[in-house]
């Protein structure tokens, strides 16, 4: 029974996913090359280790920890400020070096992707596996990182190989293996099952991802609802979940969230952060087009419990200026003046094509048009001379005080190694090898 | 909403078209062509593209799927719907290259290296100056590399012959280095950029 294949189609599709490995220390053992083999961390000017490489990692380090307690465990610990920058860029191509090789290629976040490898053998002569190889040697080639590959018949699956064997590591799995790869895997490792269905699963006596995937289709829709159906049927090898191409040229929501530290309890510098992250949120919607229905903003106190609230605007709209007022009204709903905060965030909600907003019997459409010229020059200007080189006064509190106590010399090193014509805001949009030669 | 001129709107429904073909690297169907700018019927849409065709910004192959004509050069889509017919200067200017074109051979390979030292100012190199140094491609003999000879980094000629590997300096300053234990190369310079003002 236990050695039965759960289907014997050995590639009716076949699915790629890549997980580059650490992804950001990597990065930056990428670009500063003296820091390969060594335990890096970044996120220093935050005092918490956003990414460990597997060195570091080897030594105990984990994420979110604090810096000082990273320091403690692993006193030759190298902490690097964050390149959000740097790390894009290579994110960029990452996916572009799997462009490559399929069209077909999902972004499912900066480090991760899906790849539909279906029909592509005859193309490179190769097997499935052997396509899976020359897309890490490339990028690790040309990037100077690793990434981890699974190769299957279903996206669940391929996240399940990726896992499987990481750093660096290749899992194939064809239809009639995954059964092997299976019963290895504790239920609750499944790409969508969580804690609470994992623990149901427990219960009905399902513990590895075979007992569930062997489970009939009666019983499994008799006890789930479709997603957990869907990953059933993924794990057998039957793919449901399509690889979506689309690269993100729209959204369903845009949201911008920033932390500060230390804490601050000064009203007007969180609302100053609240309004730096709409101005933020707004500008990537207008950059696609877009308008915002709904506007959520939240705050976060110094003990991680978070405050929101949601507002409805009468108007889709993608300027701040008409968003104020709203903000303000929210804000002042949910803030309390004894507690530090320590995050704030916006999200941008109800998306659609700008084109098609309509004016409301209410509004009036003189002084919208100003603002939209308005808008229009302020966006004009950022493209000439960087982001934010207009922007609102109640922003202002937060562009004067550091994001981070003592973020002095913790800005990434490219920021500050510029070449002639380059400012502090803008870039030339390649990363760059530290070196001394 | 302000009534948006019949040019300015057309103008609009290309640029979408356009974008979504520097996106995808394909047209677009009938049916996203309709999503894409809110048009609901078919019919509109096709109507569309037969008004596009009559313009010669797009084609359509036998089977009826669109190719794309002018609207692989987003400007001269401009040029077309304004002025009516492409400009000639338009036309000689297609098969230019881009500096970027020009100093970059793979895009997801290159690396920009800000040079510290003199020990290639014989070759125009000097310090301060920007190198584009690019990784994915095999170095050869007499390529300017970047390389870490016994753990230090350098930036030299490389010269193979037979078997030995020697890295030469271009100043008489210093001496050509044989690395002794290990040569690791992590990438081939390709240019050079100093700019002055």
């Amino acid at each position: 029974m236990t050695d039965q294949p759960l289907t014997i189609g050995s590639w009716p599709q076949a699915i790629l996913h890549m997980d580059a490995d650490a992804f950001f220390a990597a990065c930056e053992q990428a670009i500063h090359p003296e820091l390969r083999g060594k335990p890096v961390i970044t996120g220093k000017e935050r005092g918490i280790v956003a990414a460990a490489s597997y060195e570091a990692k080897a030594r105990g380090i984990t994420r979110a920890m604090g810096l000082v307690d990273a320091k403690k465990i692993c006193p030759d610990i190298i902490a690097m400020p964050s390149d959000y920058e740097t790390y894009s860029l290579f994110s960029v191509r990452m996916f572009e070096i799997l462009r490559r090789f399929s069209p077909d290629v999902e972004e499912y976040s900066i480090d991760e992707a899906f790849v539909d490898l279906t029909g592509l053998r005859r193309k490179f002569h190769s097997s499935y596996g052997r396509i899976a190889e020359q897309i890490q040697a490339t990028v690790h080639r040309e990037l100077g990182i690793t990434v981890s590959i699974g190769v299957s018949l279903s996206k669940v699956l391929a996240k399940a190989g990726s896992k499987y064997n990481k750093p660096h590591g290749l899992t194939v799995i064809p239809g009639r293996d995954i059964h092997r790869y299976l019963d290895r895997l504790p239920v609750e490792k499944v790409w969508g099952i969580g804690p609470n269905t994992s623990a149901f699963m427990n219960k009905l006596g399902i513990r590895t991802a075979l007992a569930f995937a062997r489970k009939d289709k009666q019983f499994v829709k008799k006890h789930f609802t479709r997603p957990h159906q869907e990953i059933w049927c993924e794990l057998n090898g039957i793919s449901v979940y399509p690889v979506t191409a689309e690269s993100k040229s729209t959204y369903q929501s845009i949201s911008k969230t920033k932390t500060f530290t230390p804490p601050s309890t000064d009203r007007e510098f969180v609302f100053a952060q609240l309004s730096k992250n709409l101005e933020n949120a707004c500008i990537k919607a207008r950059r696609y087009g877009l308008a915002a229905k709904k506007l959520i903003l939240f705050l976060r106190k110094k003990d991680f419990r978070s405050i929101g609230v949601e507002l409805k605007l009468s108007r889709a709209t993608s300027y701040p200026a008409e968003l104020f007022d709203s903000l303000r009204k929210g804000f002042d709903q949910i803030y309390e003046s004894t507690i530090p905060y320590r995050l704030t965030g916006v999200v941008l909600g109800g998306l659609e094509p700008e084109s098609r907003v309509q004016f409301t019997l209410f509004d009036d459409p003189a002084r919208i048009e100003k603002i939209e010229k308005l808008y229009h020059s302020v966006d004009e200007l950022s493209a000439r001379f960087g982001k934010h080189t207009v922007q609102h006064a109640s922003s202002l509190p937060a562009k004067l005080q550091m994001q981070h106590d003592g973020d002095r010399g913790d800005t990434a090193m490219r920021k500050n190694s510029l070449f002639r014509g380059e400012n502090r805001r803008q870039r030339l949009g390649m990363p760059m090898l530290h070196v001394n030669v | 909403m302000q009534k948006e001129p019949r040019e300015e709107k057309l103008r609009n429904r290309i640029r979408e078209i356009s974008q979504f073909y520097y996106r995808r690297n394909r047209m677009p169907s009938f049916s996203e062509i309709g999503e894409l700018l809110g048009l609901k019927s078919k019919n509109s849409v096709s109507k569309l593209v037969r008004k596009l065709e009559s313009l010669h910004i797009i084609e359509r192959d036998e089977k009826g799927r669109l190719i794309p004509k002018s609207i692989g050069f987003p400007v001269r889509v401009l040029g077309t719907v304004e002025a009516g017919f492409p400009s000639p200067a338009e036309e000689e200017l297609s098969d230019t290259l881009s500096l970027d074109e020009l100093l970059i051979q793979n895009h997801e390979a290159t690396f920009l290296l800000k040079v510290s030292g003199d020990s290639m100012s014989g070759a125009g190199i000097l310090p301060g100056d920007m190198v584009i140094v690019n990784k994915g491609q095999t170095p050869k003999s007499n390529d300017i590399v970047i390389a870490e000879v016994d753990g230090e980094w350098t930036m030299k000629y490389l010269k193979k012959s037979g078997n030995s590997v020697t890295l030469l300096p271009d100043n008489p300053n210093y001496q050509p280095i044989k690395p002794k234990h290990e040569l690791k190369i992590a990438g081939v310079v390709t240019a050079v950029v100093r700019k002055y003002q």
